[in-house]
This record gives structure tokens, sequence and C-alpha cells, in this order.
């Protein structure tokens, strides 16, 4: 299947990842979890949380109780906590490493989260811990990347990143004069 | 005797005002999915639950501006293309009229004490329980 198309079928979408987050939060933080909970934790109506629920109660995501409070089944538990690792990960690759804004690594790490396999996820755990172990490698690699000159002004033909064109102006911040798209 | 501000309890009635705004755009979409010959037996039932639910809106839009204070309407609407058939369209009303009761339930223990807004909360819970009762008869095999 061609990679763009796996997005219809991941197995949950965005919304639905901050539902079950939602809910995980509210059961640690209060000892239990209705509609009404979620849709103030997430600001969106009962019945929008309703009718997303639906769907996840069906394939065994989550449960309710005679109380109308609601769980994680152990399936949805373990989404939800590959999610946050991810989204942790995500956010500190980005911040910690990368350098960009604590904001915006957050909101990237948020919209990406639970479209990372855990593959991938699990590669990025192995760095962190590279990273963390304190050793000499790990700390020259990450003194000589923070001492790494930002500014380029390298002709893209000769530059070991880029081919015919330079790919870091296809993702500045401002557009280039001429340039049409959004 | 409910001690919120009139500025607090419109902001519990923005929260009925979403429900019924959302729950009326949602009548509106329901409407057009419906395939089959299923959408002669639903589209009356549906068009119908989407006008009084734009009046429900109405009423408590009213209600808030009686309290000196504008509406605030936060919704965020998702609706597939995917078509329905008539008994999946009102199973789908059934799950937001039910949400919409339980708004106006919560809304009812936060006002308690607040005799007219008591009775009109009432009011609205009764008419909300007439959608629930007439959708649960009709999808009653």
């Amino acid at each position: 299947m061609e990679t763009w198309k796996e997005f219809d079928q991941n197995i949950i979408s965005h919304s639905a990842a901050h539902h079950l987050m939602a809910l995980d939060d509210l059961v640690r933080r209060y000892g239990y979890a209705r509609v009404s909970d979620i849709a103030r934790q997430l600001n969106i109506t009962r019945g929008s949380v309703s009718i997303s629920l639906k769907p996840m109660k069906e394939a065994g995501l989550i449960i309710q109780d005679e109380n109308r409070h609601l769980r994680l089944s152990e399936k949805a538990q373990r989404l939800v906590d590959a999610i946050k690792t991810k989204r942790m990960l995500i956010r500190r690759l980005f911040s910690d490493l990368l350098g960009v804004d604590v904001a915006q690594a957050e909101i990237d790490a948020c919209k990406i989260e639970h479209l990372v396999s855990n593959a991938s996820a699990r590669q990025l755990v192995t760095f962190f811990r590279f990273i963390d172990a304190q050793e000499q490698p790990a700390r020259d690699f990450l003194a000589r990347w923070r001492a790494f000159d930002r500014a380029c002004d390298q002709d893209p033909a000769s530059c070991p990143t880029c081919a015919s064109e330079c790919i870091g102006e296809n993702v500045a911040d401002t557009p280039r004069e001429g340039d049409t798209r959004e | 005797m409910s001690d919120l501000s009139n500025a607090e309890i419109a902001q519990e009635l923005n929260r009925v005002f979403a429900e019924e705004v959302e729950a009326a755009t949602r009548y509106l979409h329901l409407r057009s999915a419906v395939r089959g010959l299923d959408r002669l037996v639903v589209e009356g039932v549906l068009k119908e639950a989407f006008e009084e639910t734009i009046r429900h809106a109405e009423v408590i839009a009213q209600k808030i501006r009686s309290l000196g204070q504008v509406p605030q309407l936060e919704i965020s609407v998702s609706c597939p293309a995917e078509p329905l058939s008539g008994r999946e369209a009102l199973r789908q009303a059934l799950t937001f009229e039910e949400a919409a009761v339980e708004c106006y339930q919560d809304l009812l223990r936060r006002v308690e004490g607040n005799i007219p807004l008591e009775e009109f909360v009432r009011a609205q819970i009764a008419l909300e329980f007439e959608h629930i009762a007439l959708l649960k008869e009709l999808l009653t095999e």
C-alpha cells in the first residue's frame, strides 16, 4: 500500500487518540471519567464525545460500566502508553536536541505522535539512551551539534545535503519571492 | 440557592447552546447521508428534529441574552461522507440526544435553588426526553 494511504488505515485517528488520552488522564487524576468529563477536558460538546466514543466502544477500546463511568481496555491502555511515549520522544528530539521552540515542539509532537511506528519509536529510545549515557562520544556529538553553524551559504550543487535546490529554503519561515504555495 | 453569577450561568448555558447547535448540524447532515428507501421513512423525522433542535438553541440563546450576556459558541463538528441506513442515522441521533439531555441534567444540578432557571431547565429536559422516546420507539425491532 502506498504510504500516504496508510494514514487512513491507522488504528486510531488523531481525534480518537486525544479522546483516549483524555480518558486516561482523567482516570489517573480522579479515578473515574464520564462523557461530560472528557467533553470538558477537550473543550468540546458531549454530543461530539459520545459520537466519537461509539466506534471505540464497539472496537473494545473503551469500556463503560453501569454507572456510565468509562475506562480504557488493556488494548487501549497499551495504545495510550505508546502514544504518550512517542509524544515525549518526539518533543524531546525536536526541543532538547534540535532546538525547536518548546511550544512548537509540543504542537508538532501532538500532530504526529499517533502516526509514528513503534519500530521508529524504539530507535528513538535507543538514540536517547546513547545521549543520556553521557559517554564521551555522545558528549562530543552534542557539543559539535550545538556549536554547528546554522547559517548556510553553500551552493546547493556542492552541498552534501541538498541536490539541485536548497532544501532549507523550501522550509524557510518566510515564503520566497513569487512563491504562492501555502 | 445557586450562587453562580449571571456570567457563570451563561457559561453553563453556552455549553447546552453548543450541544443544540451541534446536534442541529448533525441532523442536517444525517438527513443528507441517509440513502435508499429508508430516506422516505426517516427524512421527515430528521427534518422535524433539526427544526426543533434549532428552536431549542434559539431558546437557550434568548435565555443567555436575558442574563445580560452574549451567547458564545464553540463547536467542532466532523460528519464523514459515508452513506447511512435510516436505522444508523436514528442510532446516531439517539447518541447525541442522550448526550444533550445529560448536559441539561448537569446544568440542573449546577443551578439548583434558582427556581426560575431550574424550571426552565426541567422543561428543556422534558422536551429532550420526548425526542429520545421517539427515537427509541422508531428503533424498536
